[in-house]
C-alpha cells in the first residue's frame, strides 16, 4: 500500500507491516492487559495480506486483511509515522 | 484599433487574487466562456466558488476595471455565476452522499449556545445566496429544526427512501419529523450513531451544494459518527462569550481537530443585547470571548450575532430571521456569517486528502 500525503511525500507499506502495527484494542490489548501481537512470534500469511482499505472519515483508514481481521482504524499522523520515505 | 487578443484579457484578469484561496482567479479556473468580438467588446462568465462570496460585488467591479482599461476594449460584460465545487479535489463522490458537494457541521461543546437557531438561518442564507441547501436535524434527543423551519410533516417514502420536508426552500431532515409530538427518543449511545447514519443513507438528498448539520452538544456518539461516516468540510463552533461557554466549545473544537475536521471558525451567538426601552447595549453573557478564543487557537472568527427578541419569536413561530427580517441586525449578521463560513469552505475544495493505493 503507498499513501501519497497532502504535502506530496508518499510512503510505502507492505501487509506485514501493517498487521504487526495493528492499533485495536485485541491486538494492542487494553487497560494495561498485553495484546494478542505481544503473545505470538508469527502470524499465517493470510493474516499479512491487505484485502481492502476503507477511508474512515478523513482521519484515518480500516485496513481490512485476508483473514478478516479489520478491527484496526489506523489514524493518518501513525500512517505517517510508521511509513517510510521511498 | 484592434480588439485585444483573449490572452490579453486573461493578463489583466489574473491580477485579482481570490484572497481567501490565494490565488489568481485566472489560475482558479473562475474565468469561463470568454469572447472578444471584432468591435472590441469583451464578454466573460466569472465562476465564483459560492454563491455566497463575500467579495462578490468586489470582484465585478475590478474585473470590469481591469479588462476596460485594455486598450482596444469598447465594452465589458461580466457575467457572475458561481459553481460551488466538491470538498477535497475529490476523484468520486462519497459514498453515503452522492450529490452533495459540501458538508458543514455546526457544533457546540456546551448546550443551550443557539447552536439550531444559528444552523438553520446558516442554511436560510446560503439558499438566499442561491445556493442548493439541505438541513440535517442530528440532534436526536432534542431535534429542534422541525419547530424552527415550520416543517413538522411526517417525511414520504418514495422508493423505500424517505424524501426531506421542503421549508423555505430548505431540504430538511430530523428526527422529530419521524418521531413528532411529545414522544421523546429514548436510545443508547450506539443507536444514535445508526439513527444518524440513517438519515444520510436513507433520505434521497438530491443534489445540495451544502448540507448544513445541526449536531447535539457534546462530544460523543453523534460527532464521532458523522466525522466518521463523511467526509465532513469542516465545522462551525458556535458558543456565547463568557468563559464556561468557551471553554467547552474548545473542548469541541479540539476533537474535530483530532479527527482531521477543518474548524472553519467560531462564531460568538448572545453577543450584545440592546435595551428596546433604553437603547443600551448590555454585554449580559460579557462579550468578545470567542474572538479572543479563536485567536489563541488559530481559527478564524466567524461573526458575532446579538441577542435578539426577533431572533427568538421567529424561530418560535417557524421562520428563520433572515427571510422574515431581513434588515434587523440579527440577520444581517447571520448572513456575514453564512457568506464566511462559504468561504472558509471554499478553500476546502482545494485541498486534497491523501491518495492511497493498494497493490
Amino acid at each position: 500500500m503507498t499513501i501519497t500525503w497532502e504535502d506530496g511525500l508518499v510512503s510505502s507499506y507492505r501487509g506485514e507491516q501493517l498487521r504487526w502495527a495493528c492499533p485495536c484494542a485485541e491486538c494492542r490489548g487494553e487497560l494495561g492487559a498485553p495484546g494478542r501481537l505481544s503473545r505470538l512470534s508469527s502470524l499465517p500469511e493470510d493474516e499479512l495480506r491487505v484485502q481492502d482499505v476503507t477511508l474512515v472519515g478523513q482521519y484515518a483508514l480500516q485496513i481490512r486483511f485476508d483473514s478478516g481481521h479489520a478491527t484496526g482504524i489506523y489514524t493518518f499522523p501513525y500512517l505517517r509515522s510508521l511509513g517510510r520515505e521511498r | 484599433m484592434p480588439s485585444p487578443t483573449n490572452q490579453e484579457v486573461l493578463d489583466a484578469l489574473a491580477q485579482i487574487n481570490d484572497p481567501d484561496l490565494g490565488r489568481d482567479v485566472v489560475s482558479l479556473g473562475m474565468i469561463k466562456e470568454l469572447a472578444v468580438d471584432q468591435q472590441g467588446r469583451v464578454s466573460f462568465t466569472f465562476e465564483l466558488t459560492t454563491p455566497a462570496c463575500p467579495v462578490r460585488d468586489r470582484f465585478k467591479s475590478q474585473a470590469q476595471d481591469l479588462v476596460g482599461a485594455i486598450p482596444g476594449v469598447t465594452g465589458v460584460d461580466v457575467r457572475m455565476t458561481a459553481n460551488v465545487r466538491p470538498a477535497f479535489m475529490r476523484p468520486k463522490p462519497s459514498e453515503i452522499l452522492p450529490g452533495v458537494k459540501q458538508t458543514i457541521a455546526v457544533a457546540s461543546g456546551k448546550g443551550g449556545v443557539g447552536k439550531s437557531t444559528v444552523a438553520v438561518n446558516l442554511a436560510a442564507a446560503l439558499r438566499k445566496a442561491g445556493a442548493e441547501v439541505g438541513l440535517l436535524d442530528a440532534d436526536i434527543y432534542g431535534p429542534s429544526v422541525p419547530a424552527m423551519t415550520n416543517s413538522r410533516v411526517t417525511p414520504e417514502q418514495v422508493n423505500g427512501r424517505l424524501r426531506p420536508v421542503e421549508a423555505h426552500g430548505l431540504k430538511v431532515m430530523s428526527f422529530g419529523q419521524i418521531y413528532p409530538g411529545d414522544q421523546p427518543t429514548i436510545y443508547r449511545g450506539p443507536m444514535v450513531g445508526k439513527a444518524i447514519e440513517a438519515m444520510m443513507v436513507q433520505v434521497d438528498w438530491g443534489r445540495l451544494d451544502y448540507l448544513v448539520i445541526d449536531l447535539p452538544p457534546g462530544t460523543g456518539d453523534a460527532s464521532l459518527t458523522l466525522a466518521q461516516a463523511v467526509p465532513l468540510t469542516g465545522v462551525a463552533i458556535v458558543c456565547t462569550p463568557q468563559d464556561v461557554a468557551t471553554d467547552i466549545a474548545i473542548k469541541a473544537l479540539q476533537m474535530f481537530r483530532k479527527l482531521n475536521v477543518t474548524p472553519l471558525g467560531l462564531i460568538e451567538n448572545m453577543s450584545w443585547y440592546v435595551c428596546p426601552s433604553c437603547g443600551h447595549r448590555h454585554e449580559i453573557f460579557s462579550h468578545g470571548g470567542a474572538e479572543a478564543a479563536a485567536q489563541r487557537l488559530g481559527v478564524p472568527f466567524l461573526g458575532a450575532i446579538p441577542l435578539e427578541e426577533s431572533i427568538r419569536e421567529d424561530a418560535d413561530r417557524g421562520t428563520p430571521v433572515v427571510i422574515s427580517r431581513p434588515e434587523s441586525a440579527g440577520a444581517k449578521a447571520f448572513v456575514e456569517i453564512a457568506s464566511q463560513v462559504a468561504a472558509r469552505t471554499s478553500i476546502q475544495s482545494f485541498r486534497q486528502l491523501p491518495v492511497i493505493n493498494v497493490r
